[in-house]
């Protein structure tokens, strides 16, 4: 008999808590029989085992609940406001009930009667307006109630570290028995035993993850609890609970998160006159969300509510001796919103009853960041607030690909990778881009990092890997790609996370340690532009400035141009460019308008911009137009005729063009000379010799490779190891033809009419 | 009141380790570096299902590198197991625990780990702080 009332205890609580957030979507569409009767069908159960069970006081309850629900299934009642809120008593006194003989306490005597009247149908009306849950998530199944047992998570440790300590043994097993003749026999039971314990360890590690719905399933009966006494109306949309998460980090999760849903309805989303007021709609809205990004879980609740008085939140953290007046003047926007998650501050003046108590914000940052996560604030003043928080992946299994760099292997998380490529690949090429390098591959140019070089450990790279950061993609080197394996990892200590590289720790199956990499942090280390680590993430969220056109020009810069000026992009070819009158012209079929080129033109086609102020035009040749992107508001001057400003765009200055210069003219004559890039042999012979020559014929010259970036043709001495006789290249033999594979070096003429030749100029 | 030490020789020189801390003493077989790690940390390694950070205690105490890595003393410190290297393990034995003597200044390394002293069979012996030779971590800028 012992038993069986442990089962139904276990089974009723089970069932219970798969419910409660059924109840609320069933309130919120009466109509939906599937809910009906999931409800129905646990009233009906616990009926049931009560009647067998010799449970007359919980039986009572559950038949006067079937009753009322029949009636509603067979369309006799119609579940208004009171009705469900009824149901939802008898349900939680059910739970009261059951709880108090699990511990086995005496039942408490208050008498259940009024609430079976309450089920009645001329009950009392009911006093709160109902909440609109969820109508946005009709589409959820409804749970079977499964059977289970609970366990502490100290237990479930204890078994992963047994497991782990098994797959070990099996290892050395293994490696000790392939040293000696095997016989075929222990060779099938070893075979066996591995299959069993690879089966087993997926098995155990899956008991310690859990999907974060199980900390979803009660908001909306939470937010109704909160929302329905202080006539709020709030709709919610959850999304994300299918991500998985370490059991134990649900449940120290499961307290800052309540708090901050209670706050959010209580505090940010306001009464239904106040939002009508400020022009919303009555119903508040409050969407959940989780996701894993990169080596963290992200959980976003964002409410539509009015956001934080910031101005009124420094004050009283000035009134409170908080702050200093002055310190509370400098403090950014951003500063002040954080003020949230200062201790003894909150930003409403009076205290409610159910948010007011317990912990407050600063309780819960202390909470999450316990965890090793973080949590933060985005206000929207008057739009509503957003608070996001960080949980590492502490524990979570996530799939990895594991990579060999020198001597050593790392694994690196297979959801940052995009693809893998080897470097033998024709569709890949690598550049020295001045003091970086660039991977070329079909086409897609991305910025690259080595490993072996980036950690110092060495190594040939033969394999790349194109890692999706948060920021943009990167290309990493790396020696090779061995392996993937789903790991448990772990943080670890502080002095081996400090540099940033790592996002974790973890034993893999070959017994030696392996470091997680974090796709991020590597980036970083290796002074990657436009790829920053993740802290920074949020930073795109800042206030956003000119919208403007980014390309290549002709001498190599990066530069962009206000969108609003641009009229379009076009190519022409490059006989509708004249040198006229002084300047360069483009002809078009029925005008002529000025044409800038801040380099040389190239031969055949030309890229242009064609700018407009609206009543003129002129034209611009590029090299290359790259995308629209928006300036951030913080822009450098610049010192030079023509251009704006200097802003940074994904980590790389770009220079603005100056609209209003372009259009008054004022942009000097602009550097028209062929560019050529001398390639000196080591002795100063071209820069004492050759340069001053080129120079005179009308080039302009430079002598590293870091400013060849556009260069016309190149000058190189035969010898010369890396020099290629291609058509951008002139070869300079020593010694008068011999035969070699160049122009005599003291053979001026033919010197600039190879030149000439290359870059298409008069000699 | 006598607690239990670990006599270790580190560097030549005996010294004494709080037995509450430690949680085991072991034999440390293959040590995985750790790119840009402080040089304290020499790595990490397996030690059954778990997997600890490598403290050479020498390089912490401001001395040369170990030329051997064999046994170390395992301990847990803030949530994480360390293993401290050491050259030889002695003794185990319950000892008191006694200031250092006045005007004892100690080398830079030595004086960072040792706090206290304990008599052991006649000779005097530096109590190990080994939470203290863990790298602090320097603040991350990210």
């Amino acid at each position: 008999m012992d038993d069986l009332l442990q089962e139904f205890i276990a089974e009723t609580r089970e069932t219970l808590e798969a419910l409660s957030g059924e109840i609320v979507l069933w309130e919120a569409a009466p109509a939906d029989r599937a809910r009906l009767d999931a409800i129905f069908r646990f009233v009906h159960t616990v009926k049931g085992s009560c009647g067998f069970l010799d449970l007359p006081r919980l039986g009572r309850l559950a038949d006067a609940a079937e009753d009322t629900l029949a009636a509603v299934r067979d369309g006799r009642r119609v579940p208004d406001g009171a009705l469900v809120t009824a149901v939802l008593a008898i349900v939680d006194r059910i739970g009261e009930l059951t709880a108090a003989l699990d511990a086995g306490q005496p039942l408490d005597d208050t008498p259940d009667d009024f609430l079976v009247a309450a089920l009645a149908e001329d009950a009392a009306p009911p006093v709160s307006p109902l909440m609109q849950a969820a109508d946005s998530m009709p589409g959820v199944p409804v749970r079977a109630a499964g059977r289970s047992v609970r366990l502490g998570v100290e237990l479930l440790d204890r078994m992963m570290a047994g497991m782990s300590d098994m797959v070990l043994a099996r290892n050395e097993l293994a490696r000790r028995l392939r040293d000696g003749e095997i016989d075929p026999r222990v060779e099938a039971a070893l075979d066996r035993l591995s299959a069993t314990v690879a089966e087993m360890r997926d098995t155990v590690t899956r008991t310690r993850m859990q999907r974060i719905e199980a900390l979803f399933s009660p908001i909306p009966r939470m937010v109704r609890d909160v929302a329905a006494p202080l006539g709020k109306q709030v709709s919610l949309a959850i999304e994300g609970g299918d991500v998985e998460l370490d059991r134990e980090m649900i449940e120290l999760l499961r307290d800052p998160f309540v708090h901050i849903i209670r706050n959010a309805v209580d505090h940010g989303i306001g009464a239904p006159e106040a939002r009508r007021a400020a022009g919303k709609c009555e119903t508040g809205r409050l969407s959940i969300t989780a996701r894993q990004s990169g080596n963290q879980i992200l959980v976003e609740i964002e409410d539509d509510g009015a956001g934080v008085d910031t101005a009124r939140l420094a004050r009283k953290a000035v009134e409170s001796g908080l702050l200093t007046e002055a310190e509370a003047e400098r403090m950014s926007e951003e500063d002040r919103v954080s003020l949230i998650f200062a201790p003894g501050l909150s930003s409403r003046d009076t205290v409610t009853a159910l948010s007011g108590r317990g912990v407050g914000m600063d309780v819960v940052r202390a909470n999450i960041e316990q965890l090793g996560g973080r949590v933060r604030a985005t206000n929207r003043p008057g739009q509503g607030l957003t608070l996001t928080m960080h949980v590492p992946l502490t524990l979570s299994i996530i799939p990895t690909i594991m990579v060999g760099a020198g001597a050593q292997r790392f694994a690196l998380p297979r959801q940052a990778i995009e693809e893998i490529v080897s470097l033998k690949n024709s569709a890949v090429r690598i550049d020295h881009l001045g003091a970086g390098r660039v991977a070329t591959v079909r086409g897609e140019r991305l910025p690259l990092a080595d490993l072996g070089t980036t950690l110092g450990v060495g190594g040939e790279p033969t394999v790349l890997a194109i890692v999706a950061t948060r920021d943009g993609h990167y290309a990493l080197a790396v020696d090779a790609v061995l392996d993937t394996e789903e790991l448990v990892v772990k943080p670890a200590a502080p002095a081996v996370m400090a540099s940033g590289l790592f996002a974790g720790q973890t034993l893999p199956d070959s017994g030696l340690p392996l470091l997680l990499l974090d796709p991020g942090g590597v980036a970083a280390a290796a002074g990657l532009r436009g790829v920053v680590p993740a802290a920074a993430e949020d930073d795109t969220a800042e206030e956003q400035g000119l919208t403007t056109l980014l390309f290549d020009d002709l001498d190599g810069r990066r530069r962009a141009v206000a969108l609003a000026v641009v009229d379009r992009v076009e190519k022409v070819a490059a006989s509708a460019i004249g040198d006229t009158g002084g300047r360069l012209h483009l002809s078009l079929a029925d005008a002529v308008v000025p044409l800038i080129a801040q380099g040389p033109l190239p031969a055949h086609s030309v890229t242009l911009l064609r700018l407009t102020d609206g009543a003129s035009e002129i034209a611009y040749a590029i090299a290359e137009a790259q995308e629209i992107v928006s300036l951030p508001r913080a822009i450098a001057p610049a010192r030079r005729a023509g251009i704006a400003g200097v802003a940074l765009v994904a980590g790389e200055q770009v220079e603005l063009l100056d609209a209003h210069a372009l259009f008054a003219g004022e942009v000097p004559m602009m550097d028209c000379r062929p560019l050529c890039y001398l390639r000196s042999d080591g002795s100063d012979w071209m820069d004492v010799f050759l340069r001053p020559v080129v120079e005179a014929a009308g080039y302009r010259c430079v002598g590293s490779e870091a400013e060849a970036h556009g260069a016309s043709v190149t000058l190189a001495m035969d010898d010369d190891p890396v020099a290629l006789a291609d058509e951008a290249t002139v070869l300079l033999s020593r010694q008068p033809a011999t035969g070699g594979r160049g122009i005599y070096r003291y053979d001026r003429a033919a010197l600039l009419a190879a030149l000439a030749t290359r870059t298409g100029k008069a000699a | 009141m006598k607690d239990l030490y670990l006599i270790a020789q580190i560097a030549d020189r005996g010294v004494a380790i709080d037995g509450g801390l430690v949680d085991s003493v072991v034999d440390i077989d293959a040590i995985v570096a750790v790119p840009h790690a402080p040089v304290a940390v020499r790595g990490l390694a397996a030690l059954r299902s778990r997997v600890v950070t490598v403290i050479d205690t020498r390089v912490a105490l401001g001395l040369p590198p170990s030329a051997i890595v064999h046994r170390a003393v395992v301990a847990k410190i803030d949530g994480h197991h360390y293993a401290f290297l050491v050259d030889a393990l002695q003794d185990v034995a319950p000892l008191d625990r006694r200031p250092l003597p006045g005007g004892h200044g100690g080398e830079d390394g030595w004086s960072r780990g040792g706090t206290a002293m304990v008599e052991h069979e006649g000779e005097p012996l530096l109590v190990l702080d080994i939470a203290a030779l863990i790298p602090v971590a320097v603040a991350d800028a990210a």
